[in-house]
C-alpha cells in the first residue's frame, strides 16, 4: 500500500508525456488538464502526509524491489511528506493562476515544463540516493532554464542564459563532488554514506563536501552564486516566479542541509558549517540592501526572497537541533508568504500591465483586495508579531544566539530593518499615493484571501504548525534515526 | 605520482572553467561548459577503472571478478545525456539572444540591471 506514494513521481511524469497527445486533440483542454493533475497530486501528497504523521514512520519506496544500497530508494519522512504537500499545493494554486496568466505563448510546452518542474522538486525532496538527487536536480534546473526563457523577450533570454551558465558550472562541480565521495566510499546511498562518513579520508571528505555545497548553492541562491536569481525572477512568467521562490529554491537548500547533516561525522565538517554561516549572512545582507534601491516591484520581491532564503540557510548551518527546526519553520512560512506575494504582484502586473513602482500607486483604491494581500504579505515578511514569519524569524535569531554567532544575529536583524524600509515604502505608495477607479478583481482574489487567512492563523497560533515542524526538523537533524529507518542490505564496503 | 587519467580529467575541467570565466563570446563560454562536462565525465569513468580489467559485460570469457566497476559507467551515461540537454537548451537561448540583441558579446548583453 505504501508503494502508492511512488505516484508522487510517476503521476507528473506520465501526465507530462500526455500533454503533446492532448494538444493534438484539443488545445483548450491543456490548462484545465494542468489544474486537474496538480489537484490529484495534491490529493496523493495529502494522503502521504496523513499517513506519515499518523504512523510516525517514514514511507520508504524501493525502485524495482531492490533494497538499498543496491537499488535507489525514496525516503518520504516527516520532512519530505510536509514539503511534498507544500509543493503540490503551490503548484495547484499556480496552475489555477496560469489559466489567466499565461495566454500568449505555446501552452503545451508550458504545461509540460510546469509538470516536470513539480516532478523535479518532489524528487529532490524525496530521494535517498545522492546521484538520483543530481538527476532530479538537473530535471528541475533544465525545466527552470526553459521556463525562465519562456516569454521569448530579450530580457528573458538574458536571464535564462545567466542561469544556464551558472547552473552548468554548479552541476559540474556537484558531480565532481559525487565522484569524489563515491571514489572514497564506494556507495551512492545516503544512509550508507552516513554510516561510512567517519572513515572517509579527511581531505577527500572536505573537498567532496565543499564541491557539493558549491554546486547546490547555485540552486539555493547563496551569496556569491545568486546573481542569476533576481534576473530569472523578473523575467520568468508570473506563476513560475512564485514556484521558483516557493519550492525550487527550497528543494536546493533542503538537499544542502540533508547532505551536510548526513556527513556530520566526517572530519572538517565544522569548518564547512562556519563557511556556510558566513555565506548565508552575506546573502541576507546583500539581498536586502539590493532590494532597497529597486524600481521594479517584482525584482524587489525577488531580492527579498533571496534574503529570506539566506535566513533559512543560516538556520540550517548552525549545526544545532533548534536551528534546524527554526529553519524548517521558516521554509514553510516563507513558501506561503512568497507564493501569496508573487501571486498578487503577478496579478497586478497582468491587469495593469507591468510591475514597475508607478503601476502600484493608488492600488489600494483600484484593487483593494490585492493591495490588502500584498500589504499583509509584506508586513508578515518583515516579521511583525501576529503574523507567521515573526515566530520563525524569532526562533532563527534565538537559535543563532544560542549557537554563539552574535555577529550573524546582529547582521540579520539589521537586514530586517532594511527590509521593513522598502516594504513599508511600497505599502505607503499603494495606499496613500495616486488614485484611480476600481478594477474588478476576479477569482484570484478568493485564493489571495485564503492565503492571507492562513498567514494570520499561523501567526496567532503557531503551536500546531510548530509541532509538525519539530518532527520534520528532527528528520533532518537526527541522522542515526534516518540510517536506522533505511534497511540496508549487508553488501558493499 | 598522480595517474594521467585524473590529471587529464581535472585539466579539462579547469580549461573549461577558464573559458567560462575569461571569454567574452557567448558561444565560447558554452564551449567551455561543454569541455567542463567532458572533464567531469572522464573523471567519473576513471574513478571506476581497475587496472587491467575488461568491460563490465558478462559473457563466457569474462566473469564479474574480471570487470571494471560498472556503476560509474551508468552514472556517466546519465550525465552525458544531461550535458547534451543543457547544451541544446543553452544554444537555443543563445539563438534568441542573438535575434533580440544582435550580438553575442556578453558585455553588451546587459539589459537587466540593479
Amino acid at each position: 500500500m505504501n508503494q502508492v506514494a511512488s505516484l508522487l513521481i510517476a503521476l507528473p511524469l506520465i501526465s507530462a508525456f500526455f500533454v503533446p497527445v492532448l494538444k493534438q486533440i484539443n488545445k483548450s483542454l491543456i490548462k484545465p488538464y494542468l489544474v486537474l493533475i496538480t489537484l490529484i497530486q495534491t490529493g496523493i501528497a495529502g494522503w502521504v502526509f496523513k499517513e506519515v504523521y499518523t504512523t510516525g514512520k517514514p514511507i520508504i519506496i524501493y525502485a524495482g524491489g531492490w533494497r538499498p544500497p543496491i537499488g535507489i530508494n525514496l525516503y518520504i519522512g516527516h520532512f519530505a511528506a510536509l514539503f511534498v504537500l507544500i509543493i503540490a499545493l503551490v503548484s495547484f494554486i499556480m496552475a489555477i493562476f496560469s489559466l489567466k496568466a499565461v495566454t500568449t505563448e505555446p501552452i503545451d510546452k508550458y504545461a509540460m515544463l510546469f509538470l516536470l518542474l513539480m516532478l523535479g522538486a518532489t524528487g529532490m525532496i524525496a530521494t535517498g540516493d545522492i546521484f538520483n538527487l543530481f538527476v532530479f536536480m538537473e530535471i528541475t534546473a533544465i525545466t527552470a532554464y526553459a521556463l525562465t526563457a519562456y516569454n521569448k523577450t530579450g530580457e528573458a533570454a538574458e536571464a535564462s542564459m545567466k542561469y544556464i551558465v551558472l547552473g552548468g558550472i554548479g552541476s559540474s562541480f556537484f558531480l565532481v563532488g559525487v565522484a569524489l565521495l563515491y571514489g572514497a566510499t564506494g556507495t551512492l546511498n545516503m544512509a550508507q554514506l552516513a554510516e561510512l562518513a567517519n572513515s572517509i579520508n579527511p581531505i577527500v571528505a572536505q573537498v567532496g563536501l565543499a564541491l557539493i555545497m558549491f554546486g547546490l548553492a547555485v540552486e539555493a541562491e547563496l551569496f556569491p552564486l545568486n546573481a542569476w536569481a533576481p534576473d530569472a525572477y523578473q523575467a520568468a512568467p508570473h506563476p513560475i516566479t512564485a514556484m521558483f521562490s516557493a519550492f525550487v529554491v527550497k528543494a536546493g537548500i533542503y538537499a544542502l542541509a540533508r547532505l551536510l547533516y548526513l556527513l556530520q561525522k566526517a572530519s572538517g565538517w565544522s569548518s564547512l558549517l562556519r563557511l556556510l554561516v558566513i555565506m548565508a549572512t552575506l546573502t541576507v545582507v546583500f539581498a536586502e540592501l539590493s532590494a532597497l534601491r529597486q524600481k521594479d516591484v517584482k525584482r524587489m520581491i525577488a531580492y527579498s526572497s533571496i534574503g529570506q532564503i539566506g535566513l533559512i540557510a543560516l538556520a540550517f548551518s548552525l549545526g544545532t537541533q533548534a536551528g534546524v527546526d527554526a529553519g524548517v519553520f521558516h521554509m514553510v512560512n516563507h513558501a506561503i508568504v512568497k507564493a501569496l506575494l508573487f501571486l498578487a504582484i503577478g496579478y497586478v502586473g497582468l491587469t495593469v500591465g507591468g510591475t514597475t513602482m508607478e503601476n502600484f500607486e493608488g492600488l489600494g483604491k483600484r484593487m483593494p483586495l490585492t493591495a490588502l494581500a500584498i500589504t499583509v504579505a509584506g508586513v508578515a515578511t518583515v516579521g511583525v508579531p501576529l503574523f507567521n514569519v515573526f515566530w520563525s524569524k524569532l526562533k532563527i535569531i534565538l537559535a543563532t544566539l544560542q549557537a554563539g554567532f552574535f555577529w550573524a544575529a546582529v547582521l540579520v536583524l539589521f537586514a530586517s530593518v532594511v527590509e521593513a524600509v522598502y516594504y513599508f515604502r511600497l505599502i505607503h505608495r499603494m495606499w496613500f499615493m495616486g488614485g484611480g477607479t476600481r478594477i474588478k478583481e476576479g477569482a484570484i482574489a478568493g485564493i489571495l484571501i485564503i492565503l492571507v487567512a492562513i498567514i494570520i492563523i499561523i501567526g496567532v497560533d503557531p503551536a500546531p504548525v510548530w509541532n509538525i515542524v519539530v518532527k520534520a526538523g528532527s528528520d533532518i537533524f537526527n541522522v542515526a534515526n534516518y540510517v536506522k529507518n533505511v534497511p540496508l542490505m549487508g553488501v558493499g564496503a | 605520482m598522480i595517474s594521467a587519467y585524473y590529471f587529464g580529467a581535472i585539466a579539462l575541467i579547469l580549461i573549461g572553467l577558464y573559458a567560462v570565466l575569461v571569454k567574452k563570446n557567448l558561444l565560447k563560454i558554452l564551449i567551455g561548459l561543454s569541455i567542463m562536462e567532458t572533464g567531469v565525465n572522464l573523471l567519473l569513468i576513471s574513478i571506476g577503472y581497475v587496472s587491467g580489467k575488461s568491460a563490465p559485460i558478462l559473457s563466457e570469457s569474462i566473469t564479474p571478478s574480471q570487470a571494471v566497476d560498472p556503476i560509474p559507467q551508468a552514472l556517466v551515461l546519465t550525465a552525458i545525456v544531461i550535458g547534451v540537454a543543457t547544451t541544446a537548451m543553452a544554444l537555443s537561448v543563445a539563438i534568441i539572444l542573438y535575434e533580440k540583441y544582435g550580438t553575442l558579446n556578453i558585455e553588451e548583453v546587459r539589459r537587466l540591471r540593479g
